[in-house]
This record gives structure tokens, sequence and C-alpha cells, in this order.
């Protein structure tokens, strides 16, 4: 191996020491850059904790997948504390891209809107906002007047320090504002993601992975609830092959191409244009799913 | 043979996506139906003193709570005669607990279990309590019997933490278990160093979690004193009630049906699919004992 390559791994084996480690270093600055180490009485008494990809379970249970599957790189806790009050912890995820942090934020869109960040969530002692290449969540363990007070204070303290904005996947702007309620909206990459929020098979029928892209929307006609699911793939083939799968696997009963009615005896129509595939679930008519899905495609 | 894709439109065909538990149930002929026949007996007990006034364990009740349960579940007279049903003084014995910060097994309830495996007999240095080292530690290792304890709780990628999810860390790579929400947990139990050793399964309905949010998915709002526990020697039995109680009290909290986000179809596939025990509450025979008000069951 070359001089050069070796200096890599070496590099690569510092690097994920450090992560893995509580040695301050750089992420401890660009922790001490995006919040201060004491806000009203509270203080970051502890050593600041690090985690990446691989050990993210030893802090986080089962929703650590969530994390990975939106390509996060390094996670940067801190918390802070005061005697005789409820702990807080901040936890920051640094993510690949803007696109992924926004992502993740519309994983949990419970809670109402506290114009922190680019978009935030409150609820229940949890503040959850993203910004830039920043998802960022502000918990206190015991919900009270004073802690939300400073939860809200730290998150809008980082927000400010995040100088620059992200860009929101540009998917978004292909979802017709009339037929998908904004608020409503989940930006993910995999099959476990989808099926997290809306189940559709077992199986990865959409041959989902970390290069595609999609969102899924709920609408509501007469006050029934659709949802609008719309995937990029990175080349026509793909989204070709994808749809194929899904006919198959999902309306071998089809009674035209890429419609059909559902058990429910609601509507599912399905199409593919260029790298993308659309489809929109449960509508009432099927003249209200061919009617989405034509707008769409003329979007697309 | 392909492999039978399993999606949407089964569950609309036999309405089994259902809001009513909350949960899931495999569609008629996509599971198996060996277990069909089979039924459980599950104790639950509730006690209006099981908490102290700062809300911790209360050692005495809980030890009572444990006690009669475990006499009632056994049909035996007393709570000694009972666990020897279970364990013989030969023993090894690993309790299995939950370390989770926010919600743990807590001290209370392992040391009450630990004492009532000494009652039948066991050295006290053939027993041991652990969680994340159970595939280091020399009891576990060795284990003839192992005890299953652990919080309810809602659960953000298998739907409930229950017993059946307790014995993740019975293998080395938990993650690679979280495919398709955890689906096939049950697995784990059939793997040589687990197989047939449970002998009894706790689940703790004493402060139960039954909804979360935020990357740890907890909130003190969503926890509730039930102050209950269940018992029974099928895991899944007493999961399955317990996603029950969890749906009973989201219905009350939330005021519509809010089904558990992912569904916890572990526990239902852990019948249908891997046969570990009966998850459908037909099939349960849940005593009922103790406290009564609120018991949302």
């Amino acid at each position: 191996m070359k001089r050069k390559q070796w200096l890599t791994v070496y590099l690569v084996f510092i690097g994920g020491m450090v992560l893995l480690g509580d040695t301050p270093g750089k992420e401890t600055k660009i922790l001490d850059s995006l919040l201060p180490r004491e806000i009203k009485g509270w203080k970051a008494v502890e050593k600041d904790q690090f985690y990446n990809p691989h050990n993210i379970f030893d802090y986080i249970d089962g929703a650590g997948e969530v994390y990975r599957s939106y390509n996060f790189k390094e996670l940067l806790v801190r918390r802070f504390t005061r005697k005789g009050k409820p702990d807080i912890v901040a936890d920051f995820f640094k993510m690949g891209s803007s696109r992924d942090a926004f992502g993740v934020f519309t994983h949990d869109l419970e809670g109402e809107d506290v114009e922190i960040g680019q978009d935030s969530t409150y609820n229940a002692g949890l503040l959850s906002f993203w910004k830039g290449l920043f998802f960022i969540s502000i918990y206190a363990e015991e919900e009270t007047d004073e802690t939300k007070e400073v939860v809200l204070s730290l998150g809008r303290f980082a927000a400010l320090a995040i100088k620059e904005e992200g860009e929101k996947p540009d998917l978004l702007d292909l979802l017709p504002p009339e037929y998908v309620d904004k608020k409503s909206i989940h930006y993910f990459h995999n099959h476990m993601i989808l099926n997290y929020h809306f189940f559709v098979s077992d199986e990865n029928i959409f041959f989902l992975d970390q290069k595609t892209e999609a969102v899924l929307g709920t609408g509501f006609e007469k006050g029934e609830e659709y949802k609008l699911l719309l995937i990029r793939y990175p080349d026509t083939k793909k989204a070709a092959k994808a749809y194929r799968s899904f006919i198959e696997a999902y309306m071998p009963d089809a009674i035209e191409q890429g419609l059909v009615q559902t058990e429910d005896k609601r509507w599912t129509a399905a199409g593919v244009i260029g790298d993308k595939i659309i489809i929109i679930f449960n509508a009432l008519s099927d003249i209200s799913a061919k009617g989405m899905l034509k707008k769409l495609e003329s979007k697309g | 043979m392909k492999k039978r894709v399993i999606t949407r439109r089964d569950f609309l065909r036999t309405a089994a996506v259902s809001t009513i538990a909350g949960a899931f149930s495999f569609p008629d002929g996509l599971g198996a139906m060996q277990g069909k026949l089979k039924k459980s007996k599950a104790v639950l007990i509730r006690d209006k003193d099981a908490l102290d006034d700062t809300g911790h364990h209360n050692p005495e009740v809980i030890q009572r709570m444990l006690d009669e349960a475990v006499t009632v579940l056994l049909e035996k007279s007393d709570p000694v005669e009972a666990w020897k049903v279970l364990i013989n003084p030969s023993d090894i014995v690993g309790i299995k607990s939950n370390v989770w910060g926010y919600l743990p097994t807590g001290g209370v309830v392992e040391q009450a279990l630990k004492r009532s495996v000494m009652d039948a007999g066991v050295r006290e240095e053939n027993i041991s309590i652990d969680d994340w080292g159970v595939l280091r530690d020399s009891v576990f290792k060795n284990a003839t019997a192992l005890i299953n304890a652990r919080p309810a709780r809602t659960h953000h990628w298998s739907g409930m933490g229950g017993c059946i999810k307790n014995y993740i860390m019975f293998v080395p790579d938990p993650s690679k278990w979280h495919g398709d929400s955890c689906a096939d947990l049950a697995k784990i139990w059939y793997l040589p160093h687990v197989k047939g050793r449970t002998k009894l399964n706790i689940l703790l309905m004493l402060t139960p979690l039954f909804h979360g949010i935020g990357p740890h998915h907890f909130s003190k709002r969503y926890v509730w004193a039930y102050k209950g526990i269940l018992v029974s020697r099928d895991p899944v039995a007493v999961d399955a009630t317990g996603v029950r109680i969890l749906q009973a009290k989201r219905r009350e909290f939330f005021g519509e049906e809010r089904p558990l986000q992912p569904p916890a179809k572990h526990i239902f596939l852990a019948e249908t699919r891997h046969h570990l025990g009966v998850s459908n509450p037909e099939r349960i025979e849940l005593i009922k004992l103790g406290w009564k008000e609120d018991i949302l069951i």
C-alpha cells in the first residue's frame, strides 16, 4: 500500500477514535459554537458525547435506524443540569446534506410550530428543528414552564448560530399544494421509513435505497384521507423496473394499466414518468385517482 | 419457490390492519396456523400502593404482587411452592432485566425476583441479573433457566418493547434484527443458548409508556401509573395483553383511535409465523387480581 493510502487509513482510524470517545476535540468546538455552556442556571457539567452511525445504538435505542437511514454523519450531545431541576439534553445531528436534515425532521411532525430554524415542532418538552446541515432535538426530561423556556431559548441560540440555511429537496416542488397537506409531508430514502409511515409491502418492491428520494404526503377528499407517494430514481431504467415490480405485486388485477380498486373500495393509481414513479393510494374514485395522477405527471 | 410478497392489500382483504387492537395480525393463509388451538394463561395483578409517593416502586408491595401472581399462575398454595415448579435448586439462573435509562426494570423488581429464585433453593452465586452483558456474563452463558422481566413501552422501531423484544441482547448484532419493524424477533428465542430456558415472563405495567416522541422516544407526559404486573410462562401472551392495555390508554388519552406506529407486528408474528406462543386474546386466559380501577382491559 502506498504511503498516502496508509496515511488515509490512519486518519480515518484516528477520526473514528475521536468520535467514539469523549475527548474534547473539533466536535466540542462545534458544540461550543452552537450552544452556550450555561443558560438560565442550567450548566453543561458533564463532558459532551459524540456518536457516529456505527455506535449510535449505544445512545439511542431502535430509533437509531432513523438517523442512519438519513445518512447522518455525527451526533453531538450536550447535557445541561441544574440542581433540583430536570436535565435538558441537546442532540445535534450533523447530516450529510440539508435535504437529509429536512428529511429527518419530517420523520416526526407531532407538535406546534414554534418558528425556530427552518422548520420546527415543540411537543411535551421536546423541541425539534432543522437548519442547514443540522437536525436538532432539545429535550427537557420533565416539562415545566421554566424548562420549556430554557429549551426554546437554547433552540433560538443554536438556530441563530447556524449561519447557513439549507435547501429543501426539489422533489417537494412537484407536489401540488392543493393535493397534499404541506405539514404532512415525509421525505425519505428507504423502504423501512416508507413502511413506518405507510405500510405498502413487507418486501422492498420499490427497490428503495439510499440513492432514491421519496416523498409521502397526505391529502383529503370530502374529509377522507388519501396518500400520495412520489419516488425519484437515479435513472429512468431503475424507475421503470420499480414501476413494473409494484404493478406486479400490488395490482395484478388492475382494471387498466396502473389502476385498481382495492378491497376497501378505494382506488390506487400508479404511473411512471422518466426517472420518477407516482402513486395515489386510497382515492375515493377512479376519476379522482386518475385526475391527480395526470396532474402530477404533467409536473414531472 | 418465489417468496410471496405481502402487501397492504392483504390486510385490507382481511380487515386485519386493526384499529381496534392497534396492532397487527396476519391474514389467514399467510401465517401458519399451527398454534390455532393452543391456549395460554396470564395473570394481571394491580395494587394501588405499588408506587410510593415519589413514584418509585414500593418493595414490599412489588414482592407481594409477584408472589401472588406466580402462585395463582401456577395454581399453588404459596409462592415458594410455585417457584419450585419453575426452578430447580441446581439451576443456574439468569434474570434478564432491562436497563433503558428512562424506564428500567429497576432494582426493586430485580431483587424481588432474585429473592424468589433463592427461596426456590438456588444458590446466590448461581444467579445473575443482566441486560447488555448477557453474552459475556458467565452465569448467563451457563444458564439452565431464564427469568425475563422488563417494563412495557411503545417502541419507535418495533411498535412495542415487551418480553419478546427483551431478548434482543442475546444476539451479538441486535441492529440486524431491526428489519421490517423487528418482525422476526421471536426467532431469537429459538437460538441454542436461549431455546427452552425461559421459565417466566414478567411484563411490568407499573408505569408504562404509551406514546413516544423524539430521538429517545420518551416523554414523562406519556407515562402513567397503571400499577400493574403481567406474568405468564408465554412471552407472546404477556406482550399481546400489554399491547391491548397500551392501545386502550392511547384511545383514552388522545380521544380517538391512535394505532401504535409502527404496529407491534412482531408480537403477532411470534404466534403466526414462529409459533412461540399465543397472541390472540380469545385464547389467552387472563386472570385479573387486585385493584380494578381504570384497568382498561
